[in-house]
């Protein structure tokens, strides 16, 4: 059905107004030279209204004056009289062309230039950057050159590992990857300092001068090999030979002035850590049961409506977490709609009784867990030991302290200035 | 008259032993009714009277009566007839 109503559409159709009492005649007539009459009213007593195909139009007055009635046409509808009217008012037809190509027109240009990925490179650079390569606002979407814009980018900002230029619509999206860069050597001289506590176990310089030697405790921030090298004492005069030569040529200056090195070195020093843990013989709490209700809501001003779950939570105790969604506010309309996603989580009281050792074991493990963190990486543990702290009064906590005894490089780099 | 007779039956038999609808074999009209809204006649042989309360449809034997308000043919077409309105009844009469 629907595409004939189309079909009429396009052919177009009239309404007519026949004034006749006898409409079965010319109904019959009509009907068996095949025209398609279709909504056949009679609204009064001499009157019929229907619709006929335009082409229709000149056959049907062969008939209506064959059947002695008259006829106007009522209503029409229809493409063609639709273009009828449009060829009338050219203005307006030429309005909406010169709409839609103007339409194509300003699409074809570049509008908007957006930049992601990037987090040291400001956006304005690779903006500038991407204007200097021949893609700024307003270019024409036929002279973007995608592939040479990216490399003529990349060439422009060093620190870009990657370039990708995407051109959607009126937008073009530039998606950047950064180097990682490597991290800048230290140019001035420096010291190699404690950085925690120790007992120096061995020294080893590869440049500097050590300040400290095996079996000294040091304290953090102490100098541990030092980049200030004093001059080669005057006791002991160069020898003569291979050896005293290259010391020359090496340290080519005036004799009592200290040489500025930067400091490198490990110092490998026995670090101890301490940490308190604890665990209750009777402990009491509430934890998550697992059990979860998810609610969907909707909320309109201050009214929330249930969209999906439950109306009533099945649980005697719970948390309660919302996901709330809101429409971007549009100039200075906020929206006042709001869809929250509300997670229900059970919980539930519990009491743990432990025996003496089970507390013990667990305080041992947490205080070690605790010391552990923070040691690095890269020491080796030599000790561990755990000690119970016993109180006098008998108590629901057992407490217990960990020593950890570590050999670890505590030297860092200090830069200093020569003044 | 009995000659006429005759070939009816034998059309009629013919069309049961064949499982052959009726309106082919028979020139019969087929009448759709859907509910009280729209009635499609099939097979029909053109309007005697066409009225906003009643329309006179020529059928092969006789007459089909449709009475009701606001009545108004949908579309006419050679071989089918739309009837739209409120439809009240449906009758059989004619000459025969």
């Amino acid at each position: 059905m629907f595409v004939l109503r189309l079909l009429n559409y396009l052919t177009g159709c009239v309404t007519l107004l026949v004034h006749t009492d006898t409409p079965e005649k010319f109904i019959n007539l009509a009907a068996g030279r095949g025209i398609f009459i279709w909504d056949v009213r009679m609204p009064a007593e001499d009157r019929v209204l229907l619709k006929i195909r335009l082409s229709a139009v000149r056959p049907f007055k062969h008939i209506a004056r064959k059947t002695g009635c008259r006829f106007e046409i009522y209503d029409r509808e229809g493409l063609p009289f639709l273009l009828a009217r449009l060829s009338r008012r050219k203005a307006l037809t030429a309005g909406g062309v010169f709409f839609l190509l103007a339409l194509y027109f300003l699409s074809s240009f570049v509008w908007f230039i957006e930049v992601s990925g990037n987090r040291r490179v400001a956006d304005s650079d690779i903006i500038k950057a991407a204007a200097r390569a021949g893609l700024e606002r307003g270019t024409p979407r036929w002279l973007v050159n995608v592939g040479a814009i990216e490399k003529s980018i990349q060439e422009q900002l060093p620190a870009l590992s990657w370039v990708g230029l995407y051109i959607k619509g009126t937008r073009a999206d530039i998606k950047v990857v950064e180097k990682t860069l490597a991290e800048e050597k230290q140019a001035g001289p420096s010291h190699v300092v404690a950085a925690k506590a120790g007992l120096v176990e061995d020294v080893l310089v590869l440049k500097g001068h050590p300040a400290v030697k095996e079996g000294d405790t040091v304290v953090p921030g102490q100098v541990l090999i030092s980049g200030i090298v004093p001059p080669p004492e005057t006791a002991a005069p160069p020898k003569e030979g291979e050896q005293g030569q290259q010391r020359e040529q090496k340290e080519a200056r005036p004799a009592g002035e200290p040489v500025y090195v930067a400091a490198r070195g490990i110092v490998r020093a026995r670090v101890w850590y301490e940490e308190y843990g604890e665990a209750e013989l009777v402990e009491k709490g509430r934890r998550y049961t697992g059990r979860v209700v998810t609610r969907l809501c909707m909320k309109i001003g201050d009214r929330e409506i249930i969209l999906k779950g439950p109306a009533k939570i099945p649980f005697a105790l719970y948390t309660e977490e919302g996901f709330p969604k809101k429409i971007p506010a549009w100039r200075n309309l906020t929206p006042d709609v709001e869809l929250i996603t509300l997670k229900y989580r059970e919980l539930q009281d519990y009491i743990l009784t432990r025996s003496k050792e089970q507390a013990c074991r667990l305080a041992k493990e947490k205080a070690l867990a605790r010391a552990k963190q923070r040691v690095p990486k890269s020491a080796i543990i030599l000790r561990e030991r755990v000690e119970e702290l016993v109180v006098n009064q008998p108590e629901n906590v057992v407490r217990v302290r960990a020593y950890l005894e570590t050999l670890e490089d505590i030297g860092v780099n200090k830069p200093f200035s020569i003044k | 008259m009995t000659w006429k007779d005759l070939s009816k039956r034998l059309k009629r038999q013919m069309s049961e032993f064949l499982e052959l609808p009726g309106e082919i074999i028979l020139d019969l009209p087929k009448v759709v009714l859907v509910g009280g809204l729209q009635l499609i006649v099939e097979n029909h042989r053109g309007i005697l009277k066409f009225s906003s309360d009643a329309i006179h449809i020529n059928i092969s034997e006789g007459e089909l009566i449709i009475k009701g308000k606001d009545l108004r043919l949908r579309s006419v077409l050679p071989e089918e007839i739309w009837v739209e309105g409120q439809i009240k009844s449906i009758a059989y009469g004619g000459d025969e």
